[in-house]
This record gives structure tokens, sequence and C-alpha cells, in this order.
């Protein structure tokens, strides 16, 4: 697993030189073919389609829709409607405030966990490490609902519990989530286990020489890390946050659930608002003007992070690992560090699966008491076995997970191998299709799909087939990083001799790259599926009365305030989830021993 | 008053995987100021690990270590690594991709507690690099080194502290033949130089004979013999020894008679005039080492004590020489012979060896070194 994310933030995880650089050999050469130029085709219709979509209608004046053929109504009015907006404005400072604070602040806390767990003495560090990383299996849009119920500043269950402590007689409070500084906490507890994931990962790959040899030149543990161990980290650390970054900007779960009703709106959620409005018809051409503001915003810091990582290619710390690195004592610390990560697990994680399992057995909404417990019942998890929806979303949460992550994967192989394997003219091209939808806020390929098949007719508009072609195009990145690693990984020669030996093209994918790929694929497989069924975003942008996923069914009843249905389905997500990570964590670890 | 290290009784085990590692074992060395001591033996033997003890980067379950006459471990104390005097050299080189070359050197000089001046310690790090020829690179980006030169610069950061202490693991194995000859002569000259209690960990046997003052030869955790590089290579006190420094032929036998004079042993290739060995009486079971190149393989028995008629099984032509693999008798001997004359694979040949480089040791553990090297 670790692996994985490692590969998940790196960007073409082709192998950089080793400090003691070997010659460099030509790489050499296949031909890309027929089914390259093919696939090619469908992947520019997938990633620069949507793009090419939403500049049209970026420009056009749209409130006929959006025209394809000439005459084309070309105005520069929704920008000039987009910048004029004070809403703009505030929109900008709460996304950067939502942002950084989110990013600071898990970052630290992740570092944090990460340095107590890889390199002191604190007691248990497995435990504490698979208790961090476990909230990987709860969408972030799960504990935004299940910390709306547990600190709502009306009826929420910490609040009703410590209202009668601190804020006597008051009606709300004294915790609030529906706020800007409540975003940000929930928002940066669902970004840590990634990010502690990513941090342990290369403190593990670190060569422990390099911190030895401080020691040995007499610096002591704190100066060893502030002068070794985190610069030597500090690709690492930007890769990672660069890549959160996209995850906080193009999300629409955590700001929707906890921002909307505090009036506190992101980019994500006022491009959704403006395209369903609650009132008139949607303005595609604002919204898209958003929307490629938006894109703009994340491929900056993403092209400083490429930038980072060319050089991070002189920092290739990885060696065979001879001695485990030193850890610090703690001395009676060790204690207190402990007790301060179990408190920190039981608040983030603990808690949030509690309030959600009383929610699911509680006619309403009120503090765990003893009183409670006689209210306890089962209706909420019969009412949803019994309703049709549950059921038809459920389906339609697995088929759209499982298509959408085969996709992703075939789709990857093959661009990864155009990218490692030949070096053509059009090269570039599978460069760029490999690099744009890490770019693409997922917000922003759900307007682009959405306009997209408003104007091609046909079944695929409002069926769950959008939401696949929209996930495939999100996904592609994720897929690509992990099978151009694992191509990279596979000597050419293997395939050489593959063909010298008589096989054609077919054969050699078949006998050869296949089975050397499985572990790869298996593990990518299962991260997109992962992925992909605890994404709101993209099936509420494309939500129809027939495409409703568990995602969506969750959010609607949360919306018309069903809270124990909201709870039992939310339960049910996250089981499901769970089992997937687990899974992940199950064959993607075998995957990476074999490879 | 300091004598260089004293390390008493050292032991260290850990638990891996369910199972107790014995990494060093009752391992005493005193090792005096300004020697190039070495610690040689194959991988597992437990070298590195006395050394990392030696370094602090391992905490060793008893046994006490001082340097230059200060307990940095034993019963009450366990001095933690910056504190201990030792500048240290990894296999690896361990430089700092994200520091200059000037950079690097200069850590250790600003990592200590002494403050030092800016020039000063500009001075010193020039002073270090030049004693490695690395002058010309003080601002090159670490990462722009060659393996050499990273080799170069590691050493020249361990001894800017001017340490009581040389610590170097294995420094040498990952440099290509060539440099690691000319480095092996220039690592030997700078420490006779700068005139610093040096301990080196190798399993090369070429590197610890020409390089050090004193051998310690580890296996098993244990240190089998301590000696000047002479006697490590020619009076190998087991089969191990013999073995692991240098490409050994053995042959068992029985000791017949065994004076100060010389030993005669009775082989399944006839009896051999041998050197003495107090430790071996008449009647015991031994073992016959023959070094490869004190064999000569001739056409007809010579001067020398002992002569065995032997065929060429393997012939192979290696420029300053040519090496043989010979059959004699059930036995298999490695012999080194001259370039001009070299016989071909078939050939019947006497083999003769003086008396004196017959060495016999007690039979015990044949073949634990793993073969001949």
């Amino acid at each position: 697993m670790t692996r994985v994310v490692d590969n998940a933030v790196r960007y073409r995880s082709a192998p950089g030189p080793s400090p003691a650089a070997k010659p460099i050999r030509r790489r050499r050469r296949l031909r890309i073919g027929a089914p390259g130029i093919a696939l090619l085709v469908l992947l520019v219709y997938l990633v620069i389609g949507p793009i090419a979509m939403l500049l049209l209608s970026g420009f056009e004046n749209t409130t006929l829709g959006v025209v394809i053929r000439p005459p084309f109504p070309w105005t520069l009015e929704n920008f000039v409607k987009m910048l004029t907006t004070q809403q703009t404005y505030s929109v900008l400072l709460a996304t950067a405030v939502f942002a950084f604070a989110s990013l600071l602040i898990s970052f630290v806390i992740s570092f944090a966990l990460a340095w107590l767990v890889e390199r002191t003495d604190i007691p248990l560090p497995g435990f504490i490490y698979v208790l961090t990383v476990a909230p990987t299996g709860m969408p972030g849009m799960i504990s935004a609902i299940a910390w709306g119920l547990l600190a709502n500043p009306v009826n929420g269950v910490l609040n009703l519990m410590l209202r009668p402590l601190f804020h006597a007689g008051a009606s709300t409070g004294p915790l609030n989530v529906y706020s800007m500084p409540g975003m940000i906490a929930v928002q940066s507890i669902a970004l840590v286990p990634l990010s502690f994931l990513l941090i342990t990962a290369s403190l593990r790959s670190m060569n422990p020489s390099l911190e030895d040899a401080a020691r040995a030149s007499g610096a002591g543990p704190l100066r060893v890390l502030a002068r070794v161990s985190i610069p030597l980290l500090t690709p690492v650390l930007v890769g990672a946050i660069v890549y959160q970054f996209v995850t906080v900007i193009e999300g629409v779960d955590i700001p929707l659930i906890l921002g909307l009703p505090g009036h506190v709106t992101v980019f994500s959620t006022e491009v959704y608002t403006i395209t369903h409005p609650a009132f008139g018809l949607p303005d595609y051409g604002l919204s898209s003007a958003y929307g490629i503001l938006l894109l703009v915003i994340a491929l900056a810091p993403l092209i400083l992070y490429n930038r980072v990582l060319a050089r991070a290619q002189d920092y290739a710390t990885v060696t065979g690992k001879a001695f485990r690195p030193r850890r610090a004592r703690l001395g009676a610390w060790r204690w207190v560090a402990f007790a301060a990560v179990m408190v920190y697990v039981a608040i983030t994680f603990v808690l949030p699966l509690i309030v959600l399992l009383y929610g699911s057995l509680e006619p309403y909404i009120g503090a765990f008491s003893l009183s409670s417990l006689e209210r306890l019942t089962l209706s909420g998890w019969t009412n949803a076995f019994h309703s049709h929806l549950f059921w038809s979303s459920l389906s339609n949460t697995l088929v759209i997970g499982l298509v959408s992550s085969v996709l992703v994967m075939a789709l990857s192989l093959g661009l990864s191998w155009i990218i490692v394997r030949t070096k053509s003219r059009i090269a570039w091209l599978a460069d760029i299709l490999a690099f744009l939808p890490h770019a693409m806020p997922g917000i922003v390929i759900g307007l682009a799909v959405l306009l997209i098949y408003l104007l091609i007719p046909g079944p695929i508009y409002g069926s769950i087939w959008i939401v696949v072609i929209a996930m495939t195009t999100q996904y592609l990145s994720l897929g690509t990083r992990l099978t151009t690693g694992g191509i990279a990984q596979i000597q050419v020669g293997l395939e050489e001799a593959g063909r010298t030996s008589g096989a054609n093209a077919a054969r050699v994918w078949l006998r050869v790259l296949l089975p050397l790929l499985r572990p790869v694929l298996l593990n990518g497989f299962l991260l997109v599926f992962l992925t992909a069924i605890k994404n709101l975003t993209l099936p509420l942008m494309l939500q129809s009365s027939t495409n409703t996923v568990m995602a969506t069914e969750i959010w609607n009843s949360w919306n018309d305030g069903k809270v124990t249905q909201t709870a039992v389905l939310s339960v049910i997500l996250t089981a499901v989830t769970v089992v997937a990570s687990i899974l992940l964590r199950r064959f993607g670890d075998a995957g990476d021993d074999r490879l | 008053m300091s004598s260089g290290i004293r390390i008493e009784k050292l032991h260290h085990r850990y638990t891996s995987k369910g199972r107790e590692v014995v990494a060093v074992d009752e391992v005493s060395l005193d090792i005096a100021q300004n020697e190039f001591f070495t610690l040689l033996g194959p991988s597992g033997c437990g070298k590195t690990t006395t050394l990392r003890c030696i370094a602090g980067l391992e905490t060793p379950t008893s046994g006490t270590i001082e340097l230059g006459g200060v307990a940095v471990v034993s019963d009450r104390v366990t001095v933690p690594t910056h504190k201990r005097d030792i500048g240290m050299v990894f296999q690896d080189y361990a430089i700092w991709p994200h520091m200059s070359v000037f950079e690097n050197v200069a850590f250790p000089l600003r990592a200590g507690r002494a403050r030092l001046k800016r020039t000063e310690i500009e001075a010193r790090v020039e002073e270090a690099l030049g004693l490695v020829n690395m002058s010309q690179f003080i601002d090159r980006r670490a990462t722009q080194l060659s393996g050499g030169q990273q080799q170069r610069l590691s050493l020249a950061r361990a001894l800017v502290r001017q340490p009581k202490v040389l610590l170097l693991d294995e420094p040498l194995s990952n440099l290509d033949a060539k440099l690691r000859e000319q480095m092996r002569a220039e690592l030997r000259q700078i420490q006779q130089r700068v005139g610093i209690t040096t301990v080196f960990v190798t399993h090369d046997q070429v590197e610890a004979l020409s390089l050090s003052t004193r051998i310690a030869v580890m296996n098993g955790g244990r240190v089998v013999q301590e000696g000047d590089p002479k006697e490590i290579y020619l009076t190998p006190n087991d089969e191990f020894v013999a073995n692991f420094v240098g490409a050994t032929s053995f042959i068992p036998g029985t000791a017949v008679t065994a004076d100060p004079a010389g030993i005669v042993v009775e082989t399944p290739l006839g009896a051999f005039q041998c050197a003495p060995n107090t430790e071996i009486a008449p009647g015991a079971e031994v073992v016959l080492a023959l070094r490869p190149e004190s064999l000569r393989v001739s056409d007809a028995a010579d001067a020398s004590e002992n002569s065995i008629a032997a065929t060429v099984a393997l012939s192979l032509f290696v420029g300053e020489g040519v090496d043989y693999r010979l059959a004699a008798g059930d036995f298999e001997l490695r012999a080194r012979g001259a370039a001009r004359a070299q016989f071909p694979a078939g050939a019947k040949v006497v083999v003769n060896v003086a008396a004196a480089d017959c060495v016999v040791l007690p039979a015990g553990r044949l073949g634990a070194a793993g073969g001949a090297r």
C-alpha cells in the first residue's frame, strides 16, 4: 500500500538515476502501431474533449445552450461577469483559506504522526499506523455528515452534551461545524491518512546512513531532523501537498455538507450551485468561466510540482536498506505521546463511527444518554432494505465502480506503454494525456462532461454511463502513475526476448507483459474502485432520476433532513469502502512484493 | 595515557522474526593509538555491528567500549553518537544530496557545540578537501560527483573535525577495481599523514592485508584470530582463517611426529614435511593448508621437501601468471604458476612445496568458510 500511494503522487515515476550515476544508455524504442494511435484518439476525446467543451461554452453566450456550429455566439461576457462580481472574490478568498489552512494543519499532524511511528520508540507503532490509515475507508462526505451530527450548532450530539457545561441557557453552540473553522477541521482530518502514508513511505525508503552520517558528524536528534531528514523529504512533501491541494479544491463533499448551511461558499460549491440552481435556469457560460479559472488554479501548482520532481531525481535516496534507522528515545514522553495519539484517533475516527451507528439506530438525533437507548430501533435499516431506491443505488455504485476501474486500468496500461516504450513524435501527446486529468478538478470534469452530453443526443445523458465516462477521465492520471511505474520496471529486453522467440505483439502482451503487470493492475483496479465509489462530486454533477448512486442518495436524504436514513446509508457505504480498502492493502502489498 | 580504543566483552543480540540472533559474541579488542586496525570477515560475521557499536549507531546488549580512555559504553553510561569524538565513512558514502560539497564537509563543524568562526570553518573545510585532493570541487553540488569523488568527500567530512577515531565501513567496496586500488593506497597515506586511530571494516582480504597494522578476523560474531597481516596470512590458526584469507587447498591427515623442527603428516597423498605448530601433538587429526602461490608446478621434482604427482584439470592464463586446478588423488589443489611456462589441461605435472609453506592446522570445521575464495 505504501508503494501504491507513493506512486500515486509521483507523476510518471520512471526510476531516476542514483547519485552515483551509471552511464546513460539510450532507451530502446518500440513502434507505436495502429492500436496505439486508436487509443490516443479515444483518450484525446476523453481528456481534451472536456477542456475544449469548457473553453467553448466559457467564451459563448449560452442563454440558448451551447452552440457547436457556426455562427458561434462568441462573447467575453461570462468572464466579465465573473471578474466583476464581488462574490467571485469572496469565493476565491474562502477557497484559499480553506485549502491552505487544511493543508497546513493536516501536514503538521501527518508529519508528527509519521515521525513518531517511524523514528521514535513510541509504544505499539504498528497499531498506531493501522489506526491512522484506517479512515481512508471513510469517504470525506460521510465524515462530514458524521461531524454534522456531532457538532451542528443546534442539536449536534456533542453540543447537546457540552452545552449544559459551557453554554448553559443558550440554544446553539458551543461548537459549530457549519463554519469555515469547522470545514477546515474536518477537511484536515480527512487529509491526514493519505499524507501520513506518503510521509511514512518516504521516511522508510530514505537511506538510513544519511541520518547516521549526520549523527556521526556530531549532530543531535533535532538537528538531524531539521538539517537532514526534512530537507531530504522536501520533494515528497511538496508533491504530497500539491496532490492534496487538488483534492481539497476539486471536491464538493465537505463544502456542500458543512459549508452551505453556514453560508460558506468555495469554488466547487459555487460551480455546483450555478449549474444546479434552486430556481431558474443554470448559467452554463458563467459556470464554465468558473471552471476555467479553477483549472488554472489547479494547474499552476502542478507545474511547480513537476519542476520539484525533476530536481528530486537528484535526491534519489532509496538504497538497499542494511540497517534499521535509529529511533529517538522519548523517555517518559513515550506514553504521553501514545496517549495523545490515542485521543486523536478516538476523536477523529472512533467518534464519527459511533455517531453514525447511533444515528442509524435512532429515530432522531439527540445527546448520548440512557434514555436514548430506549428509543433504539432497527426501522431505519429495514426501511432501507425494503427500498427499491436503495438497491438500485447500491448496484449503480458497484457497476460504476467496477466498469470505471476496469476501463481506467486498460486505458492507462496502453497509455503508459506508449509513454515508456515508444518515443515517437506523438509521445508528447501521451505525456499530456496522462498528466492533464490530474490538473482537472472533479467539479470541472463533471461540468464539462455534463455539457458534452447535453449536446450529444443519445442514451448517455442521465444514465450511469455518463458517470462512468467522467470517472474514467478523472482517474486516468491515477491509473497511469501506477502502470507507468510498473512498465518502467519491466526491462524492454523481456519484450524483445518474446519477439525473438517468435511471438507476435498480441502474444507478447498476453504472455509477458500482462502476467508481469498483474499485481500493478490489480492494485490499481482496487485503488480506482475505492476512490470511485467514494466520489460524490461527479455523480452529483451528473445526477438524474435514474443514475442515483450511494453517495448521491446519502446527500439527497441528508439534504431532505432524513437523518436516520442518511446514517444507515452512510454505515453501509463505509462498510463497502472499508472492505475495498482492506482488499487493497492485502492485494496491494502482495503485489508490491512480487515486483 | 590514552589507548586508542578498548573494547571489552562486547555482546550484541537482537530478535529478528522471533529468532534470537547473536551478532557480536564476547568481542574484546585493544586498539592502540594511531593504529590502522581492520575487522575482516564474511558478511554477517559481526564486523559492521561491532563498528556501529563503536560509533554508537547500535547499542550493544552488554560490554564496555572506551574511546581515548573515555568510556562511551558501559553498565552505567551510553554516550549518544553525536557526543562521541569520531568520524565515519559509510559503505554508500552517505553524501547529503541536498548540500554542496562545502556544506557537506562543513556540517560536522557546524553541528558541534563549539561555535566556530566562519573563516575558521572555511579554512578547515579547505584543509580537509585538500587532504583528499578535492579542493577544486568545493562549490559543486554533491550529486554531481562520481563514486570515487563521493568517497573522497565522505573521507574529508569524517576527518574535518579532527576526531580521535576514524571509522571506515567498507568504504572501498562500491568502487570499481582500478579506483579501489588507487584509493587503497591513498587511504593508507592519508591515515598515516593525519595520524589517527582507524577501525576499518572489510570482507576483502587484499584490502585488509595491505592497509592494516593489525587485523582481527571475525566469524559468527567472534574474533577467530588477531594479529599483524603477515601472521594472519602465513600462520592462520584455523581452517576458517586459512580459507578466508587467501585461496587455500586443504588436505586432511594425521600428524606422525611433531617437534619444534617440524611436523610430519601422513595424508592420502603421502607423507608431508611441514612447518612446526606447537598446538599439534603426534597422532592428532590435522589438516594441511597450502597456498596457491607456494605450490610450484613443474615437470620434475626439485629440491623442495615435498613433491606430489598431479594432473592439470584446468589451466587459465590470467596475465601475470597461470591459475591451475590440479587433480592429485581425490583432492583438488589450486596453484599459481609462471606465465611463461603454461602446462595445458591434461598434462602430468609434479607439484613441489617447501616444508615452511605447509601449514598444519588442527582438524575441525573444514569448509566452514564456504569453500575456497
